[in-house]
């Protein structure tokens, strides 16, 4: 489907692009100090601070039955901005290990649970390593429309694929609970292929996490405003559905953009540096935006920057992005960012064409033998 | 210092219950950021103290008091304890020997070393006031209810846990004889040597004598050529020696087979790491309590791997992190740039190291 005409790299040339890339990393890696200790700790602030007042505000009602509705608003409208900060800009990213540095017990990439109901546990297995290892390659990246969508015209088709601009709104709206489950491969537990004491192994600590979060945001903080349990209620169950939402779009915009491409497994074998490199680049996608969407895509605004260096502080990626177009335009390859109604209509319009029947276009073949060399 | 198999000092009580209930509802991130907004201090788990009080030791010494909370485990005189500071946005770990002291706070004596980052921000740069985090009390240097008379040996900053374990006996009468050696390179270089001879004049059962090998017309000797003949019934006494590797290294080599224990405690200085790839080091697995002899040549994983190990991993080029895991001492050269890293309780990721020094990681 790819539109665009990337430069076929020799590998003399496919070597310098790595060295180039890899040099970025050095320069950023040895000037990592006390800026991003103090950055991701003013998110930290952030996301307590509005999770409190988003909170308070929640309650506000309760109390002053004139403010009722304004209060609630922004009170959900501060309680999904907190969750939305604490899961792309701290939790993401610090379970990337881009904070390891600071050798702080609570920002540990290991260690670090977030406030979603998927476990920390098995996003870094499906994430951190399948996703962005195997990026945007069939059968080993998990994420190429999470078992549900089509994506891709390289997928095959079904008939279920017609209903899936219905299932993708359903997906978007309950996105978190669609991470949770990712890895238990309910899939397959319904094909057969898994067994159900597996099954039972695998749901116990994503199960006992499901619970803490619904407890916490269903049971205890409603209860806590007594009789005006349903407002607080409906406020988190609001709160927790824009963050869903909103992640749903940033995340689908970083790798289903109409200029996005997938990888058979073959373009793997052998995979130097370089090529990974050019892997990465020609798997996601940016979105334009100034310094309000980095924060709330938790950077994910530079995706091609992020798979590049998934380890470094995403607050780098910013400057970074000015040296990595530049290098993309002097080798040829087309850096694909757009603004977020650009590219998010671009997904939508992949979900709607990929329900359907499809075939991969003759462009996107011939950009694929520079990721199959040796 | 290079001490491996860590052990409870003392056993914590029971927390209160306003605590207990704390631990099973929040976590500790959400309880800290709002507790230490009272009172730096106020932390659901973590060990941490706060900097007191601090005066000078000697001419390059300073001696730091920190006051715990409540989390703080406690440590039996002679123990050691990893002290982090945070310098540059980055929590640095070095091990320090604190004297407890009987109101429960710990001094520490810290040496600015040259080039020292965790010693010259203590010496010089902290403040009263300011936090200092606290790992469990380790080491064997400790004196069980009774034990056999004693010869210390100390060599500069090795002094600290043989003042705080003469400090201790004291406590109980000094109920047995015991030398202390304590080198220095000169006479300003030496601490505590007021309330060492204070102890010396109060028992008559201590003997302290301080050498010093840069001094004098005639330096005193140094730890293989000392002679012994002044300490009594040298066959029966218990030697407990601490300072430089070299030090240490001479003073078992001294004494061996001459008396009844000898126990030791070795600062691994920053190991000059050789460059290249050739030969073999030894790597010691702290958790599984495993050493094994792994290639320079080859990374940490592929290493383990070849002696039948299988460390958690992932993508095997650096990019995901489930291989990192810590390194308690020793340097491992970074594959891709082939930086070498030496810093304390760090996190190395096994994928894309190779050791370059004898190592422990934290697996």
């Amino acid at each position: 489907m790819s539109r665009v005409r990337n430069r076929t790299l020799s590998s003399a040339e496919l070597q310098a692009f790595g060295d180039e890339l890899d040099a970025i990393r050095a320069r950023v890696t040895a000037d990592i100090g006390p800026r991003d200790a103090a950055y991701i700790r003013r998110i930290v602030a952030s996301v307590r601070w509005c999770g409190v007042a988003g909170r308070a505000l929640l309650f506000l009602g309760a109390f002053v039955h004139s403010v009722l509705i304004p209060a609630w608003i922004a009170g959900v409208v501060l309680l999904a901005l907190s969750k939305i900060l604490e899961n792309m800009e701290l939790g993401h990213n610090v379970m990337h290990g881009q904070y390891d540095w600071m050798n702080d017990p609570k920002l540990n990439g290991h260690t670090y649970e977030w406030d979603i109901v998927a476990t920390g546990e098995n996003w870094r297995k499906t994430h951190n390593f399948q996703h962005h290892t195997y990026t945007n390659v069939r059968g080993m990246d998990d994420d190429i429309g999470y078992g549900l969508l089509r994506i891709f015209p390289e997928q095959r088709w079904r008939p279920f694929y017609l209903m899936q601009p219905v299932i993708a709104m359903v997906f978007m709206v309950l996105f978190q609970w669609g991470v949770a489950i990712q890895e238990l491969r309910v899939g397959r537990w319904f094909a057969g292929k898994k067994s159900t004491a597996q099954m039972r192994d695998d749901f116990r600590p994503v199960g006992r996490k499901m619970g803490r979060q619904l407890l916490k945001d269903y049971v205890v903080f409603p209860l806590l405003a007594g009789p005006f349990f349903l407002p607080v209620l409906l406020g988190n169950m609001l709160a927790n559905t824009l963050r869903s939402i909103w992640t749903f779009i940033i995340i689908f915009c970083g790798h289903f953009t109409a200029d996005a491409e997938v990888f058979p497994k073959e373009s793997i074998r052998n995979e130097s540096r370089g090529h990974w490199y050019l892997r990465q680049l020609r798997g996601s996608s940016n979105i334009a935006g100034g310094k309000l969407l980095n924060v709330l895509s938790g950077n994910l605004s530079h995706q091609i920057e992020h798979h590049f260096y998934p380890d470094l502080p995403a607050n780098r990626y910013a400057a970074i992005a000015v040296e990595v177009k530049d290098i993309c335009a002097r080798y040829g390859q087309h850096y694909n960012t757009g603004s977020l109604p650009r590219q998010f209509g671009q997904v939508i319009w992949r979900i709607w064409r990929h329900a359907l029947p499809s075939r991969p276009g003759k462009k996107l073949r011939a950009t694929e033998p520079a990721l199959q060399g040796g | 210092m290079r001490i491996v198999c860590p052990m409870n000092a003392i056993l914590a009580p029971r927390p209160l219950w306003p605590i207990r209930l704390a631990r099973r509802v929040v976590s500790p991130a959400l309880f800290d950021f709002w507790a230490t907004r009272l009172n730096p201090l106020w932390t659901l788990e973590q060990p941490l103290a706060r900097l007191v009080s601090r005066s000078q030791a000697s001419r390059d010494a300073v001696t730091l008091v920190l006051r715990p909370n409540r989390h703080w485990q406690g440590m039996l005189p002679g123990q050691h304890v990893n002290v982090g500071v945070e310098i540059e946005g980055r929590r640095l770990v070095r091990s320090y020997s604190p004297t407890p002291l009987d109101d429960g706070s710990l001094a520490i004596t810290v040496k600015a070393i040259a080039g020292g980052l965790v010693s010259g921000h203590l010496a010089r740069d902290a403040r009263i006031g300011d936090l200092i985090s606290l790992d469990t009390a380790f080491g064997d240097m400790v004196l069980p209810g009774k034990t056999d008379d004693l010869l210390l040996l100390a060599a500069g900053s090795g002094i600290t846990p043989m003042r705080a374990l003469l400090r201790s006996l004291a406590a109980r009468g000094m109920p047995i004889k015991v030398d202390l050696m304590y080198w220095a390179r000169s006479r300003d270089e030496l601490c505590f040597v007021d309330e060492l001879d204070a102890l010396a004049a109060a028992h008559p059962r201590l003997h302290v004598r301080h050498l010093l090998t840069r001094e004098g017309a005639e330096p005193d000797p140094r730890v293989d050529t000392v002679p012994l003949d002044a300490i009594a019934a040298l066959a029966d006494r218990r030697v407990l020696a601490c300072g430089p590797g070299g030090f240490v290294q001479a003073a078992r080599h001294r004494l061996d087979g001459q008396v009844a224990h000898f126990d030791a405690e070795a600062f691994s200085m920053p190991a000059a790491a050789a460059a290249g790839d050739e030969g073999e080091v030894q790597v010691q697995l702290a958790r599984s309590g495993r050493t094994v002899q792994l290639s320079r040549g080859m990374s940490l994983l592929e290493g383990l791997e070849a002696q039948g190990i299988r460390p958690r991993h992932g993508c095997r080029m650096g990019i995901c992190n489930t291989c990192a895991c810590g390194r308690q001492s020793g340097t491992t050269r970074q594959l891709l740039t082939g930086d070498l890293s030496s810093e304390p309780s760090s996190q190395v990721r096994l994928c894309i190291s190779a050791p370059s020094t004898d190592l422990i990681l934290d697996l």
